[in-house]
């Protein structure tokens, strides 16, 4: 099974993921990575007692972000692999974090990356993992 | 920071990012112009960064100091990455992310005034 799919267009396949609108991909999954890595760092340096719950996710969202942005620009089978999981562990974290701090707001007392569908960052926390699975389905 | 170069600024970083977006839509890679206003306003955002970290280091304090410090650095480190990104991909794509890079620009420009 491999060796057909090998054989149709090893290039293509192998420059689906990090060229063309991929690089667009990478670059907004990038600076996402950077500012809620950033805002992550500043919220557990200065006040990681008053939720730490919230902040240590908003960490781990961040470094799930940086892994995502890794993987697409490999773009190779692992890469592919790797930002696949990043994105459906995204999707279901923001849909999880998005109800649980709708329904109870004491959780969450400062917005995470996650907390009401990403909607302290425009949504985009919800749309780039739908984004980059529709990329990565279309790049196969 | 400085009221009139930051909404400078945020209004030349909204002109390149619909610039750049006409390019896209033509399906061209980015001309010497685009390149240039990112050039220029690149020069405007580092001269907002050495005024505010001036005026830090001569005790006025930022509301959010940390995070005004954050979103300083991804302003200044934002136009290079995205015209690296955008000459390795000299396609219609390229131009997007120098749309994109634009928009960016002129949000955080945006939250640099609602932090300091």
């Amino acid at each position: 099974m491999t060796a057909v799919i090998d054989q149709e267009a090893p290039e293509t396949r192998e420059a689906a993921t990090n060229s063309g609108p991929g690089r667009v991909l990478i670059g907004i999954y990038g600076v996402f990575a950077l500012a809620a890595g950033a805002r992550a760092g500043v919220q557990i340096a200065t006040k990681f007692d008053e939720a730490p719950v919230a902040y240590a996710l908003s960490a781990v969202a961040a470094a799930i972000y940086l892994v995502a942005t890794v993987g697409l620009a490999l773009g190779n089978r692992f890469g592919r692999r790797l930002a696949f999981v990043c994105c459906v562990v995204e999707l279901l974290g923001v849909l999880t974090v998005g109800t649980l701090s709708l329904l109870d707001r004491a959780a969450f007392p400062d917005a995470t990356v996650w907390s009401g569908y990403g909607q302290g960052y425009g949504f985009v926390p919800l749309v780039l993992p739908v984004l980059g699975l529709i990329w990565l389905r279309l790049g196969r | 920071m400085t009221p009139a170069l930051a909404t400078g600024i945020l209004i030349t970083s909204l002109v390149l990012a619909g610039w750049a977006l006409v390019a896209a839509l033509r399906e061209r890679w980015l001309n010497r112009g685009h390149l240039a206003l990112a050039a220029v306003i690149e020069v405007a955002v580092l001269a907002q960064v050495v005024i505010a970290l001036v005026r830090m280091a001569g005790g006025e304090k930022a509301a959010e100091p940390a995070t005004f410090i954050g979103y300083l650095l991804t302003v200044a480190l934002l136009l290079p990455a995205a015209t690296v990104l955008a000459y390795m991909e000299q396609t219609r794509w390229g131009s997007v992310i120098m749309a994109v890079a634009g928009a960016v620009v002129a949000v955080l420009m945006l939250r640099l005034q609602q932090v300091w």
